[in-house]
């Protein structure tokens, strides 16, 4: 039996971090309906400049403040110029556009920073605490912390705020909505906002814990969905709980040879079976739209 | 009333029925005709090696995109797992291929029936699902099996189920007697994409056809028609399973073995996006994305452009495609031949396109 703890320690940070993303999606999905295939290049593009002022300036906070910003602002102009072009069709339509837009984005970040293999090292890295043997970096610390609070951070104030309400209610039916009053595209908009400024977030810690790649980042948005499924598209915690548990497994399965190369079918696997079950009822014939 | 009797108007304009209006019968298959000479003799003789297996390969993948064209545009059904597929016929054939003395043909039948399966097995829990929830289980699946192959890796001839050489030289698996060099070759794959495509159209002609256009209309409505709704959608998996399968096993037998990394997930999701993009609704469509996929990007290479660009052109045509021509390049392609003819009495394709989207969403 191979020591386990250390890939305990990394399974919760990368764990928390795919729930973050899930989040993010979680968010965006539930008010406007957009299951975002673009979060991960939109967290590209902003991980990939602070990379890039990193090596000009080496000033690490306007690195996180300009990374989140443009991820903010990529996920604003998607959300507030082409999405609503979309808004009355098909969810899986409106996913397949996004889609689209995560090219567009793949594209520029491979043509500017081509694919040379790069690496973001924030200052806390140097950081850290030792618990049993195990040395834990603040930057993973901070993942899981930020994961945990921004997650039930948003939940309630979800639940709490105006905003929440009026994302639920457009959730529900978006022509009603409107014609109870309820800004429609201002909504949507700050759902998309907040969505980027996640998405910022995530592509940041994932290209310290991870790899800065943008294709590995733009992909990571299907681990991402699968946490996201886990909370049925719908509960924030559940996404909190199901990403951490994904990436918790992967990583303990990591020292062990057999089942090492493997290790990333957890995702897949989790989520195929969330998805069976949550659909077992639904009757073969005279299935709805999701 | 009349746009709801029109909806299934972009299929009939799949064979380009206003040609045929004027032409007669045979200008219907005047096209299809012309592009498989044209790709029988033209092409093999007066390309490079290069651009023969840039060709090759966009044949073969114009056969998966046929697939996923199926299921979307004559079911309104999302599978996001084709080249998954793709990579299990492939790896069918050449475990066959190394372990059988099988002729190259029925191995690859073998290998498109195996990946039919696949898709029929993955089908019946899809039955239950449409959209998203479809998209993602399918996604799901191309993802698990993308790990998986990655570990495995494709057989190269080696001993055991998974027929891998540990040490040692790899084998290539030998291309069929008849179809040795990359000219023959080609012409071989453009015969069973051809196969493909005719074996498709016999389906949309007859039975299978009329239930799917039911289904997709609503599943009240097949129920109430009498059409066994389990029955042809669990059939249509099944048949994209087969091209795909057909399509993986083409590839295989070009190159002769498989990279264990080149079946990503990402892939199904792009084959996916190039389908949109080329337009699911005319036969034109598979074989446009086919050629975006993998000619275009060689065509960028050859000029010394950077592939990257590529992405971009990719993520804008499939933006414009699903704002404003549901029909994709086939449809616009289409409506440009119709206004070339002067015969503007039916609706374009991509109107028509439009019209039963915007129909489909009132009924929400």
């Amino acid at each position: 039996m191979p020591n386990i703890s250390p890939f305990i320690i990394t399974g919760l940070a990368v764990g928390a971090v795919y729930a973050l993303s899930g989040v993010g999606l979680v968010v965006l999905y539930r008010a406007c309906g957009v299951l975002n295939f673009a979060y991960g290049a939109i967290g590209s593009i902003g991980a990939l400049l602070a990379w890039q002022i990193l090596e000009y300036w080496d000033v690490e906070i306007l690195a996180w403040f300009i990374a989140i910003g443009a991820s903010t602002l990529l996920s604003f102009v998607y959300g507030r110029y082409l999405a609503p072009r979309l808004a009355y069709r098909d969810s899986v339509v409106k996913a397949v556009a996004t889609l689209g837009f995560a090219l567009i984005l793949l594209g520029i970040a491979r043509w500017y920073w081509s694919d040379d293999p790069r690496h973001i090292s924030f200052q806390m890295d140097t950081v850290g605490i030792s618990i049993l043997t195990v040395r834990i970096t603040l930057t993973r610390i901070v993942a899981f912390g930020s994961a945990v609070v921004i997650t039930i951070g948003i939940a309630l104030f979800l639940n709490n705020a105006r905003i929440g309400l009026s994302m639920r209610a457009l959730a529900n039916n978006r022509d009603l909505s409107a014609l109870l009053g309820i800004p429609v595209p201002q909504v949507e908009t700050r759902a998309w906002l907040m969505s980027g400024f996640l998405a910022g977030v995530t592509g940041l810690l994932l290209a310290d814990l991870v790899r800065l790649d943008a294709i590995v980042l733009t992909f990571m948005v299907i681990p991402a969905m699968a946490a996201a499924v886990v909370g049925r598209l719908k509960s924030l915690v559940g996404t909190l709980v199901g990403g951490i548990l994904i990436g918790l497994f992967e990583a303990i399965a990591t020292p062990f040879q057999t089942i090492s190369p493997y290790r990333s079918v957890i995702p897949f696997v989790v989520a195929t079976m969330v998805i069976l079950w949550l659909q077992r009822h639904k009757q073969v014939a005279l299935a709805k739209g999701d | 009333m009349e746009m709801s009797v029109q909806t299934d108007k972009p299929i009939k304009d799949s064979m380009l029925v206003n040609i045929q209006h004027k032409v007669g019968k045979l200008g219907g298959i005047l096209p299809p005709a012309i592009l498989i000479v044209v790709a029988m003799t033209i092409i093999p003789a007066f390309s490079s090696s290069f651009w023969i297996k840039a060709f090759t390969s966009s044949a073969v993948f114009s056969l998966a995109a046929l697939g996923v064209a199926l299921l979307y545009g004559r079911l309104g059904l999302v599978s996001l797992g084709q080249v998954a597929q793709l990579g299990m016929g492939g790896w069918v054939v050449l475990r066959l291929g190394h372990g059988t003395n099988l002729p190259f043909v029925i191995v690859l039948l073998i290998g498109g029936i195996v990946a039919g399966l696949v898709g029929l097995v993955a089908g019946i829990p899809a039955l239950r699902m449409r959209g998203l929830y479809l998209a993602l289980i399918t996604l799901m699946g191309a993802g698990g099996f993308q790990v998986i192959v990655n570990g495995t890796g494709f057989p190269d001839g080696g001993p055991g189920f998974l027929g891998r050489v540990e040490s040692g030289t790899r084998s290539l698996l030998a291309r069929p007697f008849f179809a040795q060099t990359d000219a023959a070759y080609f012409r071989f794959v453009i015969i069973v994409v051809t196969l493909g495509f005719l074996f498709v159209e016999l389906h949309r002609r007859t039975r299978p056809g009329r239930a799917w256009a039911l289904i997709r209309k609503s599943d009240a409505s097949a129920l109430s028609a009498g059409v066994n709704i389990t029955l042809y959608k669990t059939w249509a998996f099944a048949l994209a399973g087969f091209l795909s399968g057909i399509a993986g096993g083409l590839l295989a037998g070009s190159i002769g073995q498989l990279d264990g990394r080149a079946f990503p997930a990402s892939d199904s999701i792009m084959l996916f996006a190039m389908t949109v993009v080329g337009g699911v609704y005319h036969w034109e469509g598979p074989i446009i994305t086919g050629l975006l996929l993998r000619a275009f990007p060689s065509l960028l290479n050859s000029w010394n452009v950077d592939g990257n660009i590529a992405y971009i052109v990719f993520g804008a045509a499939l933006l414009q495609a699903l704002i404003t021509a549901p029909a994709g390049l086939a449809g616009q392609l289409a409506d440009a031949s119709r206004r070339f003819f002067q015969n503007r009495t039916r609706p374009s394709a991509n109107e028509a396109a439009d019209s039963d989207h915007k129909k489909r969403n009132e009924q929400q």
